[in-house]
């Protein structure tokens, strides 16, 4: 337990009135149109959706993750971190291809992307798992404060929960997304620097670089201090053919439109960018923040290992990061730091109640229910689902119990069958609706075939994660390719639409060609047919 | 730079050329470099700081690649984007 003097409860108040007023100052922009409340009306500079990509990424769970995968990998855990290098591609190419699509959501992509049933299909297919995903996420990153707030101060876990989403649903409810995106950037800048002052104070309380790395040396594990030390191409907990498949699908998965769960967050910041340049340049730093944070907790937590070098329980390590602040930062500090942590927490949840709302609300309700809706109407159907989310949160957060597991799941296995398609789909004009929702539906079915049911009933052994993406990925393809050959091509009318409007990369020359000789695009030669589009 | 393309017409900076690819390659060894400069640096070894610097160096190369093309980009698509907008809440209210 931590106790707080009268200065730490100062800092947190004062930090919780400025991140909740920042947000309801918003109040009269959010409700002006529906593209204001989900995207701060497309005209934010890059450095504002920037510090929401950072801040949105930097949840109460994270460092809990980042210390797990350290504490017991050493500092080549850095590289289970390593998948926000997505963004190095893609904020050079789908980042652009999406940003001029300008759909809302990914959703809403499939339906300008695809054509006819499929296409719709696919977007209330891809709506209503998104609505479920984002309360998935508010319930674990929520139950992840819970325990915090357990561990610091002997609060049930629902408290820590229920409080701090509570408080951040004030100016989500209130302003939408510009609520959401300038409560992230006054919270991003304070994370990051309370990330380096902690990170650098741990350091220091474990006698510094020098004196970690002779402390871990003397214990026999020195290759704890080697971010390569990989222990075989194959064998091993760490082998070579793991990174070499990590690096594959983080950065080939820049290609594709929806190869990470965290593409749907970005998908939101991206179309909230005023110009492609500025939403490029937004995914690329937020996310180059991400990989100096991950950085800076890796040798912090190697810190705290050369303090405390023999923990078993995962449930203990993956408190590291947060033990360091707590138990070394002096008095009047720790609130400030726990109002750091609030910051962190809040800045995750605002994003995933406005981005979940806004599947529900321009996806399902406008798209299906109510098309012709008023933008008045929308923004209400926006803050009553923004509630409904956080409603749905606290339930399934008191669901949960293990957060690595689940973390690992999520980012690992649940996207390994529809990593190819969804960059087929970006790269490729002859993919169609049918295929990428057979990748879907087969995905669901053989993530939980191969990696638990399977191995259950002991037809197939255990599999090392790496293989169990290779063999998910293999067997997907079996059943979306010829899916998809066996079903028409898209619509031309909607593909040639596509093409002029988002200028995708690949394969597209049938597309491209019929574009020139309806004169929607000039030639080679620099010649205009003439035409409509 | 000769070799890099400063001025864009609005049709050439929608191809995919070879600063986009130039691109994909530097973008990802510098989020690379940056991870294990960082972890390096913060553990006082000297090849923590070179790897930071060659990091920085090749972001200064990367911008100056690319930038022009996303200027150019930028520019004529936002004299687009209010009819492709049009085009969206038509489909989205099924009229188109």
């Amino acid at each position: 337990m931590v106790s707080f003097a009268w200065l730490d409860w100062f800092w947190l108040i004062v930090f919780i009135a400025l991140m909740v007023v920042c947000g309801v100052l918003f109040y009269r922009l959010g409700k002006r149109s529906l593209a204001d409340f989900f995207l701060a009306g497309r005209g934010l500079p890059w450095w504002l959706p920037a510090a929401s990509v950072y801040a949105t990424h930097s949840a109460t769970d994270t460092p809990m993750w980042v210390s797990g995968v350290i504490y017991k990998y050493g500092l080549r855990g850095i590289w289970y971190t390593f998948f926000s290098a997505w963004c190095a591609i893609s904020a050079f190419a789908s980042t652009r291809i999406f940003r001029r699509s300008l759909a809302y959501t990914q959703a809403e992509w499939q339906t300008l992307r695809f054509s006819g049933l499929g296409a719709e299909l696919l977007r209330g297919w891809i709506a209503g798992w998104q609505v479920f995903m984002n309360m998935f996420v508010l319930g674990w990153v929520g139950m992840a404060m819970g325990k915090l707030c357990h561990y610091l101060f002997n609060w049930p876990e629902w408290v820590g929960l229920i409080l701090f989403s509570s408080l951040c649903a004030i100016y989500v409810l209130a302003a939408g997304y510009w609520g959401v995106v300038m409560a992230d950037f006054q919270q991003g800048v304070v994370a990051f620097s309370v990330i380096i002052i902690v990170s650098i104070w741990g350091i220091v309380a474990a006698g510094g670089p020098q004196q970690i790395i002779a402390k871990i040396n003397s214990l026999g594990e020195s290759w704890r201090l080697n971010p390569l030390a990989f222990s075989g191409w194959t064998s091993g907990d760490f082998p070579l053919v793991w990174f070499l498949t990590m690096l594959v699908i983080a950065v080939i998965g820049g290609f594709g439109i929806g190869t990470s769960i965290d593409w749907y967050p970005e998908a939101q910041r991206i179309q909230s960018a005023r110009t492609v340049r500025d939403a490029s340049y937004s995914i690329w730093a937020g996310s180059a923040l991400i990989v100096v944070r991950n950085s800076l907790w890796a040798v912090a937590v190697l810190a705290f290992f050369s303090l405390y070098p023999r923990i078993q329980s995962t449930a203990q390590y993956e408190m590291a990061w947060y033990r360091l602040g707590f138990e070394f930062l002096p008095v009047g500090l720790v609130g400030f730091f726990f109002a750091a942590v609030v910051a962190i927490h809040i800045s995750t949840i605002s994003t995933h109640l406005n981005l979940g709302a806004s599947y529900a609300t321009r996806d399902l309700y406008q798209h299906y229910f109510r098309p012709r809706a008023s933008d008045k109407e929308l923004v209400w159907v926006g803050r009553l689902t923004t509630l409904i989310l956080l409603l749905g949160s606290f339930l399934y957060g008191l669901m949960m119990k293990e957060i690595t597991q689940w973390l690992i799941f999520a980012l690992w296995i649940m996207t390994a069958g529809i990593w190819l398609p969804s960059i087929l789909q970006v790269v490729w004009w002859r993919f169609n609706a049918w295929g990428y929702l057979a990748s879907w539906m087969a995905n669901l079915g053989l993530s939980w075939l191969v990696v638990w049911v399977l191995p259950e009933f002991r037809i197939i052994p255990v599999l090392p994660d790496y293989l169990q993406f290779w063999i998910m990925m293999v067997l997907g393809a079996l059943i979306y390719l010829p899916i998809t050959f066996m079903t028409r091509p898209e619509d031309m009318n909607r593909l040639v639409k596509y093409y002029v409007m988002s200028r995708p990369l690949g394969w597209w020359k049938p597309v491209r060609e019929e574009a020139i000789r309806r004169g929607l695009l000039k030639d080679n030669e620099g010649k205009l047919a003439g035409g409509q589009l | 730079m000769k070799w890099i393309k400063i001025k864009w017409s609005p049709e050439e900076a929608d191809r995919w050329s070879k600063e986009d690819y130039l691109t994909f390659i530097l973008s990802p060894l510098i989020y690379f470099l940056l991870a294990l400069g960082t972890i390096w640096s913060l553990l006082f070894r000297w090849y923590g700081w070179v790897t930071l610097a060659i990091s920085g160096l090749l972001l200064w190369i990367m911008i100056k690649i690319i930038d022009p093309k996303l200027k150019a980009i930028s520019r004529d698509y936002e004299k687009k984007q209010k009819q492709f907008l049009e085009e969206l809440e038509k489909i989205e209210r099924w009229e188109n």
